[in-house]
This record gives structure tokens, sequence and C-alpha cells, in this order.
């Protein structure tokens, strides 16, 4: 797949000055910020001193590529796939600016529904494809892939058509969608988006930016990208989750939750937010529990100076409710237990693990339902407050 | 009555000599499955919790006349035995699998095409006919026989919502978790017309997830049937805050930018009646009678 052919990282403002002289002696350069997100370009900076440029800044003289790099290295980057907390800014690319007629975007992906590839194609002079995507959903081209053929001259007819392409960039679209397609299979991709698809004068075609998605748990299969995994983007708490093997999520709320299923999680916040509160943090546990895994998440959830109050939801059905039990009365013979936790179990085992609890003696609170133990915790938090 | 299991389906189970199938098939069969053999490679002839063990899929049937399959196997072992399914033509195939790569669901997807099997999963509770079978790690004493069909993407919201209906004092005809993979086997669609078809189901839950346009896409279906039963529907992440990816694997265009109202304003305009807390399910379900 084409893509520009100069271009270097550099983690600090002189590291990006040489960059620049050495991928072009003359500008505009690109610079782009680098973190683990789609959206850069319409995205913004949470420091001041950074307000008035984007993740993707074109900078046409040389004596401000040190400024602008100075911007974006250590400071925060909030886009539309990043949360509001946005990510932290640590290396940026720098690249010669390529002259071209005409941007396109060009994604692939898996359509849900008829577990099919699926091309998605679309004319975006401002590289904004979300604004697509909302406003003008039938101004984007779907074209389904089949896994195993390369794609069809037809249907590379139908991509120059729609486009308008030149018809010199034809074997150059044939080449980028083939090489794209063999791309997502090769590397086990959820999704490839090449946004922008630059086409220069003469009709060649050029990846001028890209965000690949890779599949978690085909990842075995590639231990070469593996060894890749950046996470300096996580903070120290969800370092130490990560660690545990359990999903931690932070929020701006009181509440520290303990669940087993992303769906028993977006319901407890909802009914903190109807009963006006929120979650300062969740784990969440899945499947695989023992003592030790539970015991490391309560720790780790009395470290986050937001949590008012701990509620442990657990709905058991491979998650066997003892092994919980165990691991709370490990954590706060260990840590000591210095919030009020209101604990709800169902379903495997739950029995024996009310009596594990019991027998503990811990100042724990019952309860029967999600919305009971809601409503008992911003009480007690209340109380104690 | 109950849609694809009940009492008399004769049940093999792949993968039966793992640790956590051992657990939960013995819990299936005090349940009252009629779980007939297993299936483990090279562990043919020999008996595991009582049951015949068989070394392929397609002897088990043969001897045993088994119409589906609970699998057991891991992740990247799912494709083997889907295809096993597929040929020994199975009519319906479980799998709680978690974490099994897209591109084997593909390939899975595409066995699967114009085969007579159907798949439950992966990554799901499985379905249980209440005090009739069970295939997966449901929890057992939550469920009671009734009349209510659950069909859900969230193996918890599923658990709470069957708990509200039992307390309600009202029952399950039957209950599907579908898994909310990328990819996943049997879509609402195909369950919601199997209840449609069952008489006794009287009404059903549908549990949705924030991701994945299969809720918008049931809508639509069900917008155009004439004979349906009323389906009551509930899909959680309400105050999770625009653009904010809770671990879901999205969708490309659409990850993160189709809100939660979004999707509750599809169902509710193709008929549904939705509602926003799963308390409000029995509320609902009580002034249907």
């Amino acid at each position: 797949m084409p893509i520009p052919p100069k271009k270097q990282c550099s983690y600090t403002p002189q590291e990006a000055m040489l960059a620049a002289d050495s991928v072009s002696k003359r500008g505009p350069w690109v610079l782009k910020a680098q973190i683990q997100s789609g959206a850069r370009q319409s995205g913004y900076f949470l420091e001041k001193k950074a307000e008035r440029i984007s993740g993707v800044q074109i900078v046409r003289k040389r004596s401000e590529i040190a400024t602008v790099a100075e911007q974006m290295l250590g400071n925060t980057l909030v886009t539309i796939q990043t949360g509001p907390q946005g990510k932290k800014v640590n290396k940026i690319y720098v690249e010669a600016f390529q002259k071209v007629k005409k941007n396109f975007y060009l994604g692939l992906t898996v359509n849900r529904i008829t577990a099919e590839l699926v091309l998605l194609i679309a004319d975006v002079p401002d590289g904004n494809i979300i604004k697509v995507a909302l406003n003008h959903p039938e101004d984007i081209l779907h074209l389904p892939l089949c896994a195993g053929d390369s794609v069809s001259s037809a249907q590379i007819q139908n991509i120059m058509n729609f486009l308008k392409l030149p018809h010199r960039s034809a074997h150059h679209l044939e080449k980028l969608v083939n090489g794209l397609h063999r791309a997502f299979l090769d590397l086990d991709a959820t999704m490839i988006e090449i946004n922008p698809v630059g086409v220069s004068l003469s009709g060649e075609l050029c990846a001028l930016d890209a965000k690949i998605s890779l599949d978690d748990n085909a990842l075995f299969r590639h231990q070469d990208i593996a060894v890749l995994r950046d996470d300096s983007d996580l903070g120290e708490r969800e370092l130490q989750a990560k660690r545990y093997k359990f999903t931690y999520q932070e929020f701006d709320g009181a509440v520290g939750c303990i669940v087993n299923g992303d769906g028993l999680a977006l319901s407890a916040m909802d009914l903190l937010k109807e009963h006006g509160s929120g979650a300062a943090c969740f784990i969440n546990v899945k499947g695989g529990v023992d003592k030790d895994k539970i015991a490391n998440g309560i720790k780790l959830i009395m470290t986050n100076p937001r949590v008012e109050g701990i509620m442990l939801n657990i709905l058991g059905g491979f998650v066997r409710c003892n092994l919980i039990a165990d691991g709370i009365v490990a954590a706060a013979s260990e840590a000591g237990l210095n919030v009020p936790m209101v604990i709800r179990f169902e379903g495997t085992n739950k029995d024996m693990a009310r009596e594990i609890l019991n027998n503990s003696h811990l100042p724990i609170v019952w309860s029967n339902t999600q919305d009971e133990a809601v409503e008992k915790l911003l009480k007690l938090i209340k109380e104690a407050a | 009555m109950s849609v694809f299991v009940n009492k008399d389906t004769k049940v093999v189970c792949q993968g039966i000599t793992g640790n956590q199938a051992s657990f939960h098939v013995k819990n299936s069969l005090d349940y009252g499955t009629k779980i007939v053999a297993g299936v483990v490679p090279e562990k043919g002839g020999s008996l595991h919790l009582g049951l015949p063990v068989f070394n392929t899929l397609r002897e088990a049937v043969e001897q045993t006349g088994a119409e589906a399959t609970v699998m057991y196997v891991p992740a990247a072992q799912l494709k083997y035995a889907i295809r096993e399914a597929v040929e020994a033509e199975l009519g319906l195939a479980v799998s709680i699998a978690a974490d099994v790569p897209l591109s084997d669901m593909l390939e899975i997807k595409a066995m699967l095409r114009g085969s007579k099997t159907k798949l439950i999963g992966p990554n799901t509770p499985g379905i249980i006919t209440p005090e009739e079978a069970r295939l997966g790690i449901f929890p057992i004493d939550i469920h009671k026989k009734g009349h209510i069909g659950v069909v859900s993407r969230s193996s918890t919201l599923t658990y709470e919502a069957v708990l509200a209906i039992s307390r309600a004092g009202l029952g399950q005809s039957t209950v599907i978790g579908l898994g909310d993979d990328m990819l996943i086997g049997m879509d609402f669609i195909e369950v919601i017309d199997a209840f449609n078809h069952d008489r006794s189901t009287k009404a059903v839950v549908m549990i949705g997830q924030l991701s994945g346009p299969f809720e918008e896409v049931a809508a639509d279906w069900y917008k155009q049937q004439i004979n349906k039963k009323p389906v009551i529907a509930f899909i959680a992440g309400n105050a999770v805050p625009f653009g904010h990816n809770m671990g879901y694997a999205g969708d490309v265009l659409t990850n993160g930018y189709v809100s939660v109202q979004d999707k509750k304003d599809a169902l509710a305009a193709a008929g549904m009646i939705v509602v926003d807390n799963l308390n409000e399910i029995t509320r609902v379900l009580s002034e249907l009678k």
C-alpha cells in the first residue's frame, strides 16, 4: 500500500525540527499527534497554551515546527473517540506535506448483520467522515467483499465512478484496495480506515493517514504485533488492573462498582445517574474469578480517592459467588475496609457466599436487587459524610 | 411449550471432560436436561458423569440420536467444533466460548449459511427452558416455568430480567442469550420469530446493547410482522457519555455515535414497548395480562 515516502517519529520539539529537515527541505510539513484514537484532526487540546491547534497540524514555516511540536507534546488531546478526559501525546509524526488534487475516505470492516467484509468509501473534502456519516449516510458507498477473493474489476469501476476518479487511477485503486483487503486478513484487523487517501495530480493514490484496530482475540496469532502494545496512555490504576486481568474504567462519580458483566456496569451507571450520583470506577470481573483477583480488585478500588462507597453486584452464572466472598474477606483483612460496602449476590453458590461474609463480621450491607443496592449505598455515603 | 429446546431434546456435549464443562453439565443433568453423550477427541469409549464419550460428534449423533450440542470448547477450537455440528446436520449448537477471533467467526458464519445448524452464541450463557433443559451456564435457581420469552445480548442483564420476572410471580417459556460479540450466531429476529410461533409464549422481553445494529434491524422486521407477540425492550447505557466506548466491539461509522436514545426511539417506533428500567418490565408484563 503506498504511503508518504518521508516521515519520522519525534518525542521532543528538537527532534521534530531535525525530523522536518530530514523529510523535506521546504515546507509545508504535517505534524500528527500519535495517540490511540482517530478523529485527531477535529480534536482539541485541553491545555490553554495549545488551544489553537488540533491533533493534525499543517505547518508552513520552518520556524513554527518547534512551537507546534511543543504545543502537542506532553499535552492532552481530546477527540470524539477519546472521551472528555482525552489522551496524552507523547510522540508526534513529522511528514512532508503531500500535494493532492483530491482526498477520499476508504474503510474496511465487518458488516455485523451479513457477516461479510464491507468496504466503505466516501468523498470527504475536509477529512471529516463523521460529519458525512451523521448527516449524509447515503453519501457513503458500501461494497461487500468476499473474504477469500480479491476485489473484482466491476467493483473497482464502481468505486471509480462513485469518486469520479480519473481513468489513470484505476490500477492504483485496485492495488490499494487489494492491499487493504490483504492487510485486514493478515493482521486480523477489526477495522482499517485510511483517511484520507490522497489523489495526486498524476492520478496516483497514497494513504496519507490511517487507523487500524486489531482483534484482541486474535493477538495470540501475532506475537510480533503483541510486543508493540503501548500502554503509556493508561493511568496507574488501569495498568495495575490490566496486570490482574480485569477491565477497569474511571469516571467522575463517587461509587466504586464491582460487577461481572458490561450490561450490569451500564445499568448500574444508569441507576446511579437516576439517583443523582455516578460511578467513580468500574471493575468488570467477567467470567474467570478467583479469591486473589477479587481481593486485588477491591484493594485497587480503595486506592481511588474518589471512591466513597463500594457496590458489588454479582449475578453468578459462570462466576461463583463464594470465591468472590473469599476475596472480599482477604482484601478486608489485608487492607481494611474504610468505606461502606453494599453487596448483592445472585446465582451460583450465593448462599455459601453470604455465609462466608456473615461469619467474617465485616460491616457489609446486603441487598436483593441492584436498585436497592444503589439506594442503600448512597444513603450510607450520605451518612458517612 | 417452548422454543428450540425442551425436556425431550437430546443433547450432546462437546468438550465434556473439561473442568467448567463437568461442573455445568452435572448441574444441567440434575436440572433434567436430556444430555445423552459427550464428545472429546481421543477419549472415545470412556464414560464421564455416567455418559458415553465419543471421539467425533458424528458418532455421538449416530449412536444417540442427539439433536443439539452444547460446546464447552475453547475459543480457538470453536470453528472445528462447529464444522462437526454442521457436518452432522445438528439443528442447534450452543457456544459459551469467550474471546473468539473475528476471522474465525467470519468462517463460522460462512459455514452456517445454508446449513441445518443454528448457532446460539458464542460468549453467551446459552439457552434454558425452565424446568426442562439447560444448555450453557445459566444460574439454576433464578428461573421459573412460565409464558415470557426472554432474548438478550447481555448475559448479566438476562439474569436480572429473569429474576425480576420470576419474583413477580411470572415465569419464562425459554431464555436465550445471543452474546454480544461483534458477530453472533442467531439474532433477535430468529428468536422473536420463534417466540411468535410458540403457543406458550405470551410476550417477549428483549434486552439490547449499545453497540451494533442488531436492535434496529430487529425493529424494522418486527414492524412488518402481522401476527406478533408484544415485545418489551430494554437497553442499558443512558448514563454513558456520548462517544464513550465502554469496551463493546463497536461499529465503524456508528461507534459511539448512536446514542441509546436513538436505539430506543427506533424500537418504540416499531411498536415495541420500551422501558427505561429493568424493574419496569414486570410492571408492563402484569398490565399486559
